[in-house]
């Protein structure tokens, strides 16, 4: 049996006192891939971030590798973090600064270093490994501003990687870019979850579009107001009244090359 | 040139060169308004130690060090509060401090206006000696901790989710910026600070590529701005401060027109 990787109990976040995250119990283990789902506003993002340590519950706990984050002290709390590969949305990063695309994957390296210490040559081989191996080379010294969305996608992909992490966090990887690039970005993440060593990397991906989520995943939380509705294997969570209920309207999936793609109609008003 | 310039050419080179480095850092977490909100801080800290009988100076500095920590405790993802309005309610509480504080004091307010405009010309070796002290403590922290603040810039979310120890870094910057503003006030005043830390920076941002080649250049513009202004203020006589502002400005709007030159030729 897989360990647990993160394990969420009773755990809530209020917000403005409004509950905009209410989890009963929830157990991640090591090597899943998990799809977390829902409508806007439905608290993926927020379960996202609870996960990382970005928020606090407001009741409840959180255990990561079988150890409750609110009894740590913020070091020891960097110091597990330091294994977990975040991409956040396009609007908390700041693109405009002229980092380079391998001063960008070097950021990976800087969250496993110690403080007071530089990057040395073995770091370097690393972060060009990722470079390589996500098809950036040509693009190493290019600044970032200057990249596609896709290659920034990519980049970032290389960020979290060259880190090497045990968790792989993945908030909409995919938004804002054109139908190509979005496959290309979920094959990807697919590869690398297939390629990480010995499969124990955990990822948790928030994406819109059921679609985006790659054939290994194998599990889809599907949230609603802040709530799980359905928590199972993607066939049974896509096909469930549960996604009509969350959408709130009529729901149909086809599966092409073992992605499961959703196809959505508006309830007729009559 | 009396060779007391010379000391005045320093000062400035040097106080330049501090404000267009903490630049980089200000412009790319995009809070310039820091170093207004800081210097009034200052102003306020003064003027509360000249009304105690305390050490101006050391009222200036434990001010602005509050004031700058406490900006840590705006969190970009628990805190509706955006930075800069942040800075906005720090600004004008200062202010109000700070006209309080005018009205409580007895005598000469000399002392408290002269950090508003600040006294170039009227440097003492003492003041170049602490400046230059901040300004390599800055150098020394930019290195040591070259690779945290470069996350730091890109995203603090991203810092703080992957265990970059980013609350103290921050916190540790924060400190540092409400000193070397400090100690640079009594030079370049309150209202000089805020051009000397944004358009250098933000000239570098235009042109640079990679972190190092922009602080570098920001380093560089901050200094020249300061002792190009002064040279021309003393050879036309015209106010040393205002020069030192139209020059750094100068030096963005010709890297502005240089980036748009170089797109149009791509």
């Amino acid at each position: 049996m897989k360990g647990s990787c993160l394990n969420l109990s009773g755990t809530q976040v209020k917000r403005s006192g409004r509950t905009i995250l209410d989890i009963d119990n929830l157990r991640i283990s090591s090597g899943e891939f998990i799809g977390i789902i829902g409508a806007n506003g439905a608290g993926k993002t927020t379960l996202l971030k609870l996960c990382c340590g970005l928020i606090k519950p407001s009741r409840g706990t959180i255990e990561f590798d079988n150890t409750d984050l609110a009894a740590m002290s913020i070091w020891s709390k960097s110091n597990l973090r330091k294994r977990i590969g975040y991409i956040p949305q396009a609007t908390e990063y700041n693109s405009e600064l002229p980092f380079t695309l391998r001063e960008v994957v070097a950021m990976g390296r800087t969250s496993v270093k110690p403080l007071l210490s530089r990057l040395n040559r073995d770091d370097y081989e690393h972060i060009d490994y990722w470079i390589d191996k996500l098809g950036l080379t040509s693009r190493r010294n290019q600044t970032f501003r200057t990249l596609s969305g896709g290659e920034q996608q990519k980049a970032l992909l290389a960020r979290a990687m060259s880190q090497t992490p045990a968790v792989l966090m993945l908030d909409e990887p995919c938004s804002n870019l054109d139908f190509n690039w979005k496959y290309q970005i979920t094959d990807i993440i697919d590869e690398l979850y297939q390629s990480a060593t010995g499969g124990h990397i955990t990822v948790l991906m928030v994406s819109h579009e059921t679609g985006l989520l790659p054939a290994n995943c194998n599990r889809i939380i599907l949230l609603r107001e802040g709530r799980i509705l359905a928590d199972d294997v993607p066939e049974k969570v896509l096909k469930s009244d549960a996604i009509e209920e969350a959408y709130q309207c009529r729901i149909e999936t086809v599966e092409i090359d073992g992605r499961k793609y959703t196809i959505s109609k508006r309830y007729s008003n009559s | 040139m009396d060779s007391f310039f010379y000391l005045v050419i320093f000062a400035g080179a040097v106080a330049g060169a501090s404000t267009g480095l903490l630049g980089v850092y200000i412009v790319g977490m995009r809070m310039p308004f820091i170093g207004t909100c800081i210097s009034h801080a200052a102003m306020a800290g003064t003027i509360f130690a000249v009304v105690a009988h305390l050490n101006p100076s050391a009222g200036a500095i434990a001010a602005s060090v509050i004031t700058s920590i406490s900006l840590a405790a705006i969190r970009p993802e628990k805190s509706r509060l955006d930075t800069n309005v942040g800075l906005a309610i720090l600004f004008s509480l200062m202010l109000g401090l700070t006209f309080l504080g005018m009205g409580l004091v007895r005598g000469s307010r000399s002392e408290v206006l002269s950090l508003l405009w600040g006294s170039i010309l009227f440097v003492q070796t003492k003041t170049a000696v602490t400046i230059t002290i901040m300004t390599l403590i800055l150098v020394v922290f930019t290195i040591v901790f070259n690779k945290e603040m470069k996350v730091l810039l890109f995203s603090r979310s991203i810092a703080a989710a992957t265990g970059v120890h980013e609350s103290f870094v921050y916190c540790l910057f924060l400190a540092l910026c409400g000193v070397i503003l400090a100690v640079n006030l009594k030079l370049i005043g309150g209202l000089m600070i805020f051009s000397l830390i944004t358009n250098p920076a933000a000239a570098a941002y235009q042109i640079c590529r990679g972190h190092k080649s922009a602080v570098f250049t920001a380093t560089l513009f901050g200094m020249l701005s300061a002792v190009i202004g002064f040279m021309v203020s003393y050879y036309l006589d015209l106010p040393s401060g205002a020069c030192i502002v139209v020059v750094s400005t100068m030096f963005f709007g010709a890297c502005a027109l240089y980036r748009t030159a170089r797109k149009r030729a791509d």
